[in-house]
């Protein structure tokens, strides 16, 4: 069936070798054109898992404005140099970013507005609890009283009493410190050790000033990311000789990301591409041979367009496989002409399609098992690949025979060519003894591997942008990451009150102190109303008399006048419920705790991402409709079990693939186990080689792993049918040849300084340099100790 | 038509009053300019110190008490950020106010705080308020204030803090008298939002005197 198919393809084609060849010019210049207008994906989430978990926190993340914004530090170099210098450089600074790159800078916000908002008697009545109230009540006391107005006497004698005393009035009983301490989570909420004085972020140190820029480029964004890095920069370079700033955010991230990815692809791919050249010129010395090392660079340019048009933007970690990819699809165009060159017959050329389909067979498969995977990326991965391969097959099979017997430069013929690398022989027993036990040794070795869940270990930015990052968080903390306690509800009210129960249950379980909460220093309307009803009632109920009476009874002793407290005691029911300033400082905090979406509101609360509150929480969340946690490390947690998941499955799937494709090829156990000795070689020298050297598992190099395995097993396939059937089609010298481009293709990579291109290389380089290896000495050895070659070649 | 006129009367008045800050009253030739120059040379003049002691009463005539308060004292100041504050009577208290701390005692709790400056954002503004006082580094009051110079002999200045400024919300204008050879305050006069009023007298001012270690001690030292 594929003999007779195959010839009547081949000689059709060969009957159109014009039209052929002209075809495939030309559709190779409009794919050459096409990548110049293909744009592609820089963010790691398509490699990420669609776990609900960690889809809901992602999409979460996006849609928040929380990493849609750039924080700068700006510190001062020159010691003669003021906090009012800084403070200027900082104001101007905020005012050269305008729209539509940056939306809105904050450099801090007054005090004299945080005194004006939340003046004690307007403010007090909304946010006081129960709890409060009864810490008022015990002060209510002729003890309490008269300690309190000895310490406003003794205020009255201090310098600041100057601008101070007359805050007193309004407060007798010190209420604004119960206000105080809900407030003093603020600054806290920022994940920052932040100071404000004049109306600025300054560092405990008084030399740096912080402003938080927002921006509606979106994080993930890479062209606009690099827009709006470029232009804070311009605009970094206008501030004086003695302020110097460092930017931290996602951004700096995603656009260090790109360039580095951009600049590991251009040096693998130059590379490769000398080696490739170097390796054609030094061992075939002919020009033709060229045409072999062109079918993968087509493929791949023909191979990305076509998965754009089916997947939309590719992303580069899949691009970045490419020059992988491209050293696994030379292999077919390098056994038809070292099968041409050393002057194959119809029937050897029909075996030769068989080996060629077969190997490219195995190797899509391995690819499209990544179709079993939940993950989009390896999809992309998949698709990509396998049109990769298919559009070599195609062209190496039907298309390089046309280039290569072009009458006008006809092939430089060769018989012997690889004879002498298949006439060496290693020692048969010692070569399979040996082998036995070092992939014993690696077999228990590879117990230890360990997998690395932390995606943020695959963050490949510049070392500029993490020693700004450090400098940073020397200077302002924030080192210990926040996790979010989302608390969500149909309308902005409906939230807030979901948040202010879930906010009492947080804070009975970890501490009012580790969760800073919206509902703590501006809870729900109802809540502030209730509030506002309790307080009113708490006076009525005789406190307020019983006060005055204190008061009186203990103010002789001070001298205080009969209207010293007036203030208070006027000001004691007059409080407003629902009254909100919109360029306030609840409307500013309001950016950093609440989220709208078109329909549904979430109210966000920070804690420390750590294992103890997380638990806490989590179970809380649970038990509330509409409540979630995003934590990065439970994230990462939930990326670990998933992958783990799916390996088990696309591992074995994998494996199981090859194996049936073996069997289906030699129908014969025997030759199928030698055949994937090479397979299990690879695989278990990998694991072992990296649990050795200490070397973590992580989503991306399993991944190359699982690529690779599908090459590998192409060594064995061919070697076995070499060496059973006696071809003399030059599969030793096929095998090599591929080993070697292979291993350059993905060797390039380990020049490559993103952390996820250079863990790729090494997996793919140990599985295929092992598997390669074993091919040419232990496959030949098994051949030789099972015994006699049938008969398939001459 | 009466309405109109009120609106009228009002536009005027409101008019006259925003211009007070910079027309009335005394400028040395009218313009903000001078008056920066002035007082940066007034300053230089009262800043040309490296340590200063004086003796101080401090009159307070507050709602909250029935009878004014009189306070007497003494203040150490050694430049460019060391302030020590010792009230004798009525009630012995002392303050010392560094840039990055106050510590102070009174004999009443017989207790010493100490307060970090940096995590009392209110409590730091009030202080350099009083060092820039004290210390006479009044050109850089302009930015904040409106100034008028009230007198020339003795030559006492006017200082209203503008909207911007965050002391608008408790004072309504600081007034300063100066000596004779204008080397140094007389007077310090605190008008308050609330009708209190502050005044602090200099006596015994001496510029440039040694100061002792225990000058600056809180604990004890009164």
């Amino acid at each position: 069936m594929f003999d007779r198919l195959f010839a009547f393809l081949f000689q059709l084609i060969h009957n159109q070798k014009r039209l052929v060849i002209g075809s495939v010019l030309v559709l190779t210049i409009a794919a050459g054109i096409g990548l110049f207008f293909i744009r592609y994906e820089g963010n790691i989430d398509l490699m990420l898992p669609p776990d609900p978990e960690v889809s809901r926190s992602i999409n979460f993340l996006r849609d928040s404005s929380l990493s849609d914004k750039i924080i700068v530090s700006l510190a001062l170099t020159d010691p003669t140099k003021s906090k009012k210098d800084l403070f200027l450089a900082a104001d101007e600074l905020a005012a050269s970013l305008r729209p539509p790159l940056f939306t809105k800078v904050l450099s801090g916000f007054s005090v004299a507005d945080v005194m004006e908002e939340f003046s004690l008697l307007q403010y007090a009545p909304q946010v006081l609890d129960k709890e409060d109230l009864d810490s008022i009540n015990k002060d209510i006391t002729a003890p309490r009283v008269s300690e309190r107005l000895g310490a406003i006497y003794r205020q009255s004698l201090r310098p600041e009493s100057i601008f101070m005393s007359s805050l007193s009035r309004t407060d007798p009983l010190n209420i604004k410190m119960l206000i105080l301490a809900k407030l003093r989570a603020l600054p806290a909420s920022m994940g920052y050790d932040v100071a404000i004085e004049e109306g600025h972020f300054i560092s405990r140190d008084g030399r740096h000033a912080m402003l938080i820029i927002q921006t509606p480029v979106p994080v993930m964004d890479g062209q606009r990311s690099k827009e709006l890095v470029t232009e804070l920069e311009n605009r970094l370079h206008e501030l004086p000789g003695y302020v110097k700033a460092d930017m931290v955010g996602g951004h700096l991230h995603t656009v260090s990301n790109e360039r580095v990815m951009k600049r590991d692809i251009k040096v693998a791919s130059a590379i490769a591409s000398i080696a490739f050249l170097l390796l054609f010129i030094i061992v075939f010395r002919d020009a033709r041979a060229l045409f072999v090392f062109v079918i993968p660079l087509i493929a791949v340019a023909w191979a990305i367009i076509i998965a754009t048009c089916i997947e939309g933007r590719l992303s580069y970690l899949v691009i970045g496989f490419g020059t992988a990819i491209a050293g696994i699809s030379i292999d077919y165009g390098l056994l038809v002409y070292i099968a041409m060159k050393r002057g194959a017959d119809a029937a050897q050329t029909v075996k030769l399609a068989k080996l060629v389909s077969i190997d490219a067979l195995t190797t899509m498969f391995s690819f499209a098992v990544l179709y079993l995977s939940m993950i989009r990326g390896y999809h992309q991965l998949a698709l990509f690949s396998v049109l990769c391969v298919a559009i070599c097959l195609m062209l190496s099979l039907f298309v390089l025979p046309l280039l290569l017997s072009w009458k006008q430069y006809a092939i430089v013929s060769d018989p012997t060519i690889g004879d002498r690398l298949k006439s060496f022989r290693w020692p048969t027993k010692l070569s399979v003894v040996l082998w036995a036990l070092l992939t014993l040794c690696a077999f228990v070795l590879s117990f230890s591997i360990r997998f690395d869940s932390d995606v943020k270990k695959l963050d490949g930015s510049e070392p500029a942008v993490l020693q700004a990052e450090q400098r940073f968080h020397e200077v302002w903390g924030g080192k210990t990451n926040q996790a979010i306690l989302v608390v969500q509800g149909a309308t902005y009210e409906e939230a807030m009150e979901k948040n202010d129960i879930v906010y009492r249950e947080a804070a009975r379980a970890i501490g009012a102190g580790n969760i800073s909460s919206l509902a703590l220093f501006w809870p729900s309307e109802k809540t502030r109303k209730d509030n506002s009803e309790q307080w009113d009632r708490f006076w009525r109920e005789g406190r307020e008399e019983k006060l005055k009476r204190l008061i009186n009874g203990a103010s002789s002793a001070y001298g205080f006048s009969d209207r010293a407290f007036t203030p208070f005691f006027d000001g004691l029911y007059l409080h407003d419920v629902n009254e909100e300033n919109p360029n306030g400082v609840i409307a500013r905090l309001q950016e950093r705790f609440v989220l709208r979406k078109n329909d549904s509101v979430s109210i966000l609360s920070f804690f420390p991402d750590e294992q103890k509150p997380f638990e806490a929480l989590k179970d809380i969340a649970d038990k509330h409709q509409g409540a979630f946690i995003v934590s990065g490390r439970a994230m990462s947690s939930s990326i670990s079990d998933f992958t783990s998941k799916e390996m088990r499955i696309l591992a074995p799937a994998a494996i199981l693939f090859n194996v049936v494709l073996a069997w289906l090829f030699f129908r014969n156990w025997t030759e199928t186990f030698i055949s994937l000795v090479p397979l299990l070689t690879g695989v278990v020298w990998l694991t072992g080689l990296m649990a050795f050297f200490k070397m973590p598992l992580n989503v991306v190099n399993v991944i190359a792993a699982i690529i690779t395995t599908g090459v590998i097993v192409d060594y064995g396939l061919g070697m076995t049918y070499e060496y059973r059937y006696n071809l003399r089609i030059g599969t030793v010298m096929a095998v090599t040849l591929s080993a070697v481009t292979n291993v350059i293709g993905a060797g390039a990579l380990l020049f490559a300084g993103h952390p996820a291109l250079h863990s790729t290389a090494v997996a793919m380089v140990i599985c295929m340099v092992s598997g390669y290896l074993s091919s040419i000495i232990v496959v030949p050895s098994l051949c030789s100790i099972l015994g006699a070659t049938k008969n398939g070649g001459h | 038509m009466t309405c109109k006129l009120i609106r009228s009367i009002a536009a005027v008045l409101l008019a006259v009053l925003l211009a007070c800050p910079v027309f009335a009253g005394e400028n040395p030739d009218g313009g903000t300019e001078n008056l920066v120059a002035f007082l940066n040379a007034l300053g230089k003049k009262v800043s040309d110190f490296k340590t200063l002691k004086t003796d101080f009463t401090q009159e307070k005539e507050m709602a909250m008490f029935k009878d004014k308060l009189v306070l007497k004292g003494r203040i150490y100041l050694e430049k460019p950020n060391k302030v020590a504050w010792h009230v004798d009577s009525p009630l012995r208290y002392s303050v010392l106010i560094t840039d990055k701390l106050i510590r102070q005692w009174d004999e009443d709790t017989n207790q010493v705080q100490e307060i970090s400056l940096t995590k009392n954002p209110i409590f730091q503004n009030v202080l350099n308020q009083l060092t820039v006082w004290f210390s006479g580094d009044y050109s850089s009051l302009i930015e904040g204030n409106a100034v008028r110079i009230v007198k020339r002999d003795p030559l006492e200045i006017e200082f209203l803090p503008l909207e911007k400024n965050i002391t608008k919300k408790v004072i309504k204008s600081i007034t300063i008298t100066f000596r004779d050879d204008q080397k140094y305050l007389r007077q310090i006069r605190i008008l308050e939002q609330s009708g209190d009023i502050t005044t602090i007298h200099f006596t015994n001012t001496r510029l440039n005197a040694p100061l002792d270690k225990s000058d600056f001690e809180v604990k004890g030292h009164v």
